[in-house]
């Protein structure tokens, strides 16, 4: 299929406009968010922050996702997910929030990190032995490294396929495989040292070296979850029609189900050789984690965030009824908001987890940002890569059995 | 060797033409007919009738049983016939099980979905009859069992023949 030429007509996608009610929805939630963000800073200093890195690495975290996606689709070469291939770029829309998201992440950082403390530094001998890597200057080199690198790729990832969609010239199909393939490398690395700065140095004397794997296995479970909600709304407004099928659901759902089994996959791969071998300095993270509450939250994370998704996605049917589908997707979305929170708070807190307006805040804040970049980016762009090469074979995709 | 079933095949050069005359042939009401093809044909599982495989449920419990197993076998040896103190571990340690019960899960499941492959498609076939060699090149065949509803040779060939098929061979010829 891949032979037909470009200005082959295909059915045209819907222009997506945002409804009243999405646009009270996310104004109300930025609004809300800053509010209650401002409040939260004027109580609690640390809980606020921690709050904050917690809504920051959610919907960072989604952002990525899209670009990753979009990544893998371009270096695969893959045909049946053209027609969704836009909905995924678009989540990038709010990498540049991000970017300012981790100024603002930088101005709390003190609240967060106590290697970022000299007076800590000077006492502590293994925080000094890491102190190469974790000290200020580097940190926000890091940062700004990292943000300098996923922008350029979205911006050349995307902008290529937005090109496409004027000329339909097949020479940016090329030229994004070799930018994915550079990307998907880059990815690979900075984005795990990105999750141990972010996340796993609140906790400086721990280590783990499947952390960013974890992270990664999380981020791309709740991303495919976020663009099956996205694909299904758009579907059901009748903006895809005769573009993307129950075929491409039951594919996104395949994709949700295996990446379930990943996360579960590597976050018990890193329970289980600190919890075999039992050293002390390897099993406070997981001790903390076992008080009181947090022991059921980390059971959660494997039944909800798991086995009843595991089991919910398993039939053929569940993965071609959008409702169905939604609802798990809707569950896991919630439990990686819980995973996170599970990462960051018991450094706060390791007796009892807290969650309060204080965490909806920055939250709300941040999740309104979102869903006003991607809506925005969605309006002014067409829903679908309408002259990509391959769209007939996304047209025409079909699950057999 | 082995029973051979009779019955009547029509062959076509093109696979598009042989999916049309298979939406017929069920259409005629036959129910035990196949199609035989050189290689995957897009849309014959629908013209032909074929209804989803119960493999998966098989392996979904068979993947349940190897789970139980899983736990029972190293229940019974780790904490009833052979308790030993591993690094003071409790005898019933969970997460020390879930590696062998995952194991035994993917085991059980595999096993049992080729195993379930095998009985339902009477394999291995030691002699089957060949109704043509080029059916593995370039040729499309649907072939219709003696034992299928209302089988007459003769209606059936005329069947075949009005759908386009380009050649017609009954049981003797192969």
């Amino acid at each position: 299929m891949a032979n037909h030429s470009a200005n082959h007509a295909a059915p045209m996608p819907g222009q997506f406009v945002p409804s009243q009610t999405l646009r009270t929805i996310y104004s109300v939630a930025i609004f809300l968010g800053l509010v209650l963000f401002g409040l939260a800073l004027f109580k609690d200093g640390d809980r606020a922050w921690y709050g904050f890195l917690t809504a920051f690495m959610y919907w960072t975290n989604l952002a990525l996702g899209g670009l990753f996606f979009a990544a893998i689709q371009h270096v695969t070469k893959a045909g049946w997910s053209v027609n969704i291939r836009r909905i995924a770029e678009s989540f990038t829309a709010f990498l540049p929030i991000a970017a300012i998201g981790a100024v603002v992440l930088l101005l709390g950082s003190k609240h967060l990190y106590i290697w970022l403390d000299s007076d800590v530094v000077a006492k502590d001998a293994i925080l000094q032995g890491k102190s190469a890597y974790l000290n200020p200057t580097f940190f926000v080199i890091r940062l700004v490294v990292f943000f300098g690198l996923w922008l350029t790729f979205s911006k050349l990832i995307v902008g290529n396929s937005l090109k496409q969609d004027q000329d339909g010239d097949t020479k940016w199909t090329l030229k994004n495989v070799g930018l994915s393939i550079a990307f998907l490398f880059t990815f690979a690395l900075s984005y795990s040292l990105f999750s141990v700065d972010t996340l796993m140095s609140l906790q400086p004397h721990w280590f783990s070296t499947i952390w960013g794997i974890y992270n990664f296995a999380g981020l791309f479970q709740s991303f495919l979850a976020m663009l099956i909600l996205f694909v299904i709304y758009s579907m059901k407004k009748g903006w895809l029609r005769g573009l993307v099928s129950e075929d491409h659901l039951h594919d996104l759902g395949k994709f949700l189900k295996g990446f379930t089994v990943f996360m579960a996959y590597i976050g018990f791969s890193q329970f289980i050789l600190i919890w075999y071998a039992n050293l002390p300095e390897e099993t406070i993270f997981y001790l903390a984690r076992s008080n009181g509450w947090w022991m059921a939250i980390s059971f959660s994370l494997l039944i909800l965030k798991f086995a009843v998704p595991f089991l919910l996605l398993l039939p053929r049917w569940a993965k071609r009824t959008p409702s169905h589908l939604a609802m798990v997707s809707v569950l896991i979305l919630i439990m990686q908001y819980v995973d996170i929170h599970w990462m960051v708070y018991p450094n706060l807190d390791p007796y009892s987890p807290h969650f309060s307006w204080q965490e909806v805040g920055p939250f709300a804040l941040l999740g309104g940002l979102f869903l006003w970049s991607v809506t925005g980016f969605l309006s002014k762009n067409k829903l679908v890569p309408v002259k990509d090469p391959r769209i007939d074979e996304s047209i025409h995709h079909h699950v057999v059995y | 060797m082995g029973q051979r079933k009779g019955g009547i095949a029509g062959l076509w050069y093109d696979d598009h033409e042989c999916v049309v005359a298979a939406t017929k042939v069920r259409e005629a009401g036959f129910k035990k007919f196949d199609a035989i093809t050189p290689f995957p044909v897009h849309g014959m599982e629908e013209a032909v009738g074929i209804k989803r495989s119960p493999i998966p449920y098989i392996a979904f419990g068979a993947g349940a049983t190897g789970l139980l197993a899983g736990v029972g076998l190293q229940y019974w040896t780790s904490a009833v016939s052979f308790p030993l103190n591993v690094g003071g571990k409790p005898f019933f340690s969970g997460p020390a099980f879930i590696p062998v019960m995952f194991e035994l899960t993917i085991l059980f499941a595999a096993l049992s979905s080729v195993g379930a492959l095998f009985a339902m498609c009477r394999l291995p076939k030691i002699d089957p009859p060949v109704i043509d060699p080029d059916l593995t090149s370039h040729k499309f065949a649907l072939f219709i069992p003696e034992d299928d509803v209302g089988y007459n040779a003769d209606r059936c060939e005329q069947l075949l023949k009005s759908l386009g098929a380009k050649e017609i061979k009954r049981l003797s010829d192969y």
